[in-house]
């Protein structure tokens, strides 16, 4: 007779320990995409407030660590690597996560073409190509056709194996140090051509530069640490006890920090103000043209560092933006194709595609509209990150609101830290908003609508959301249903489950 | 014995259970369908949705198929196991010791085969045990 034998898995369960520490460090590495993201943000930070980059840098992982608390409690109560979609939805009602969701969706979508066109761009410069880099059609038509590869081996699901994509991440901060270090000897020694300037702990002074400036930097500086909290989410996952994912998300920000303070430090130094404010129109390129500088034969090694920390991002952007869609799809919250299942592969293809489609639309439309894709692009998105991240932040301390006074702990982690986190975050996107709604702030000075470009996208993207949302709830009013909770006490304070809702001792 | 059977929606996967109810039912076995639900890309946000999403799918395709072994009046159990699919077939004949694993397949170029990623390809890499390859109907063809 046919039976449900005890094997079978009635619920969704993730494996436990399938990551070591070298492992979990990488991730907490990987998602952020060191290499990628300092090759994107090092050229409008320094244009912004010049020799304060490093401390803009280190000022903006400071929102960054308190949000990362709030991810780590929600992804307690709600495990499995759910993300602000559900916990929103769950803590605020379906309306804000709803547009938790959208903007964490489209921050997936738009962040995809800067990073296959960083991920050309670089890969050309690294093979010596670097008269095709200034051919438009032939970046635009090589990016175009990498996202259609990304995106087809997302839906082929096709992945590195974790041995090689630890390898790769290494190597990139060891290149990225690589040149650090020889860019600073360079600097001390005086052998730089360009202006080179000796460091100074006054770098560090977030508030050095000030003004509109500083909130553009700190934006972009939130972008550069876009990702980290999963390094303190997959702890269920991770073999070795409690004590292992904790070490190893300590020792992953400690290094991405020290790379990113050291990097900015040494291109300060080694290129000097000047060289970097005129070349500031160049900026899209400036770290492929330091790398020449400072390593001379050897500038490949950083310039395929940040290619292939780029193509590695596209996936794992891609993968989280279509399993948002097809989260939402199945709550109902978008259309029902979006949840499609491809039955060969296994993954949202419907949904992914759709991440590619809107990716490569929105990537030709910037790209052909503005004069500073790459810079309007990232700060657009810093404004949807802080967005989400601070729905995020309130979210945890509103879900756990009856947790919050059970100890001192519970009530700075959970309850403060990320609220002053999504303050400090919301502060920033009112701050950014004004100071781009007057386009003279903005270094290049262009404005659309008369004010500043990434205004005008980020906005944009925001009211598309709201509009999208509107039509949704009036043709399908099913997600809206769905009714506010709050924190499981068991599970809040660290306790497990079992299938049939009773707690199980640790 | 048991004869363990991987079932999905594959072209070849119907036939391949016409053929390891018959076989079962020949050699006296019993029949574990099993289903490996884990989705591509363990790391990023949602997965558990992903999962529950593709577990979902697969539990429809099971109880399809222990109709099909029920009616030929073969023992069946299934098995939805969170690995992926080549790996799930090994456990599964692995804890019950299995006389044979039996696949579908697509019935498609080596190539494409191992450019899209093939679970029988896997399979007969890995197994310790005998594997049947159940290619889909020749008319199914493309």
């Amino acid at each position: 007779m046919a039976t449900q034998s005890d094997g079978a898995h009635p619920e969704a369960t993730l494996k436990p320990g399938a990551i070591g520490f070298i492992s979990s460090m990488v991730i907490g590495l990987a998602s952020t995409s060191p290499a990628y993201s300092l090759a994107a943000i090092i050229g409008p930070m320094v244009a912004l407030v010049g020799i304060y980059a490093p401390g803009a840098l280190l000022a903006s992982f400071i929102p960054m660590l308190l949000i990362a608390s709030a991810f780590y409690y929600l992804n307690r109560v709600d495990s499995d690597c759910g993300t602000t979609f559900s916990w929103v939805t769950r803590a605020m009602g379906p309306w804000f996560g709803w547009l938790g969701g959208w903007a964490i969706g489209m921050t997936g979508v738009l962040v995809v073409g800067s990073l296959a066109n960083v991920g050309v761009t670089y890969a050309l410069l690294a093979f010596g190509a670097d008269d095709l880099v200034e051919n438009g059609w032939v970046v635009n038509g090589l990016t175009v056709a990498l996202i259609i590869v990304m995106t087809a081996i997302c839906v082929i699901g096709t992945e590195l194996s974790a041995h090689f994509q630890d390898v790769l991440i290494i190597a990139q901060v060891l290149a990225l140090i690589a040149f650090a270090a020889t860019a600073l000897y360079g600097a001390f020694a005086g052998t730089s051509e360009l202006g080179s300037i000796t460091p100074e702990f006054s770098w560090l002074n977030p508030f050095g530069a000030g003004g509109a400036a500083l909130t553009g930097a700190l934006l972009l500086g939130v972008f550069a640490y876009w990702g980290w909290e999963s390094a303190v989410n997959l702890n269920e996952e991770t073999e070795g006890a409690s004590s292992t994912p904790g070490r190893a998300a300590i020792a992953s920000t400690v290094v991405l920090l020290v790379t990113y303070v050291a990097v900015a430090v040494s291109v300060v130094a080694y290129a000097g103000v000047d060289f970097l404010t005129e070349n500031a129109e160049e900026e899209e390129a400036i770290f492929g043209v330091l790398a020449d500088e400072v390593m001379g034969g050897w500038s490949w090694v950083v310039l395929l560092a940040v290619s292939t920390s780029a193509i590695a991002s596209t996936q794992t952007t891609i993968i989280p933006a279509s399993r948002t869609g097809l989260s939402m799809a199945r709550r109902a919250a978008l259309p029902k194709a979006m949840g499609h299942i491809n039955p060969r592969f296994r993954t949202p293809d419907v949904s992914t595609w759709t991440v590619a489609v809107i990716a490569i639309v929105w990537y030709l439309v910037v790209d052909y509209v503005s004069e500073n894709a790459l810079y309007d692009s990232l700060t657009a998105l810093s404004l949807l990150i802080a967005f989400y991240y601070g729905l995020t932040g309130i979210a945890c301390a509103i879900f756990y609101r009856h947790e919050l006074t059970k100890s001192a702990k519970n009530f700075i982690l959970i309850g403060v830290g990320p609220i002053v986190g999504a303050l400090l975050l919301f502060w920033l996107l009112i701050e950014s908003i004004i100071d781009m709604s007057d386009p003279e702030n903005s270094y290049t000075g262009v404005a659309w609508l008369g004010v500043g470009p990434p205004l005008v996208i980020g906005v944009g993207v925001f009211v598309v959301g709201v509009v999208f949302m509107i039509f949704w709830r009036i043709k399908d009013g099913r997600y809206w249903q769905e009714k506010t909770s709050v924190a499981d006490p068991v599970l809040a304070a660290g306790g497990h489950r079992d299938a049939d809702g009773n707690e199980v001792a640790r | 014995m048991t004869i363990v059977l991987g079932y999905d929606e594959s072209p070849g996967a119907r036939r391949a259970l016409g053929y390891a109810v018959d076989l079962a039912k020949l050699l006296g076995d019993a029949l574990v369908i099993v289903y490996g639900a884990e989705p591509p890309g363990r790391m990023g946000d949602e997965l558990a949705e992903h999962f529950k999403a593709v577990a979902e799918r697969g539990r429809a395709a099971l109880d399809q198929a222990v109709e099909t072994a029920t009616a030929a009046g073969v023992a069946a159990t299934v098995e939805l196991v969170d690995e992926k699919p080549a790996q799930a077939l090994l456990d599964v004949a692995d804890q019950h010791d299995a006389r044979l694993i039996v696949v579908g397949t697509y019935g498609e170029s080596p190539l494409r085969g191992a450019m899209l990623g093939s679970t029988p390809h896997k399979l007969l890499h890995w197994s310790s045990r005998p594997v049947l390859c159940v290619p889909p109907p020749a008319d199914a063809g493309e």
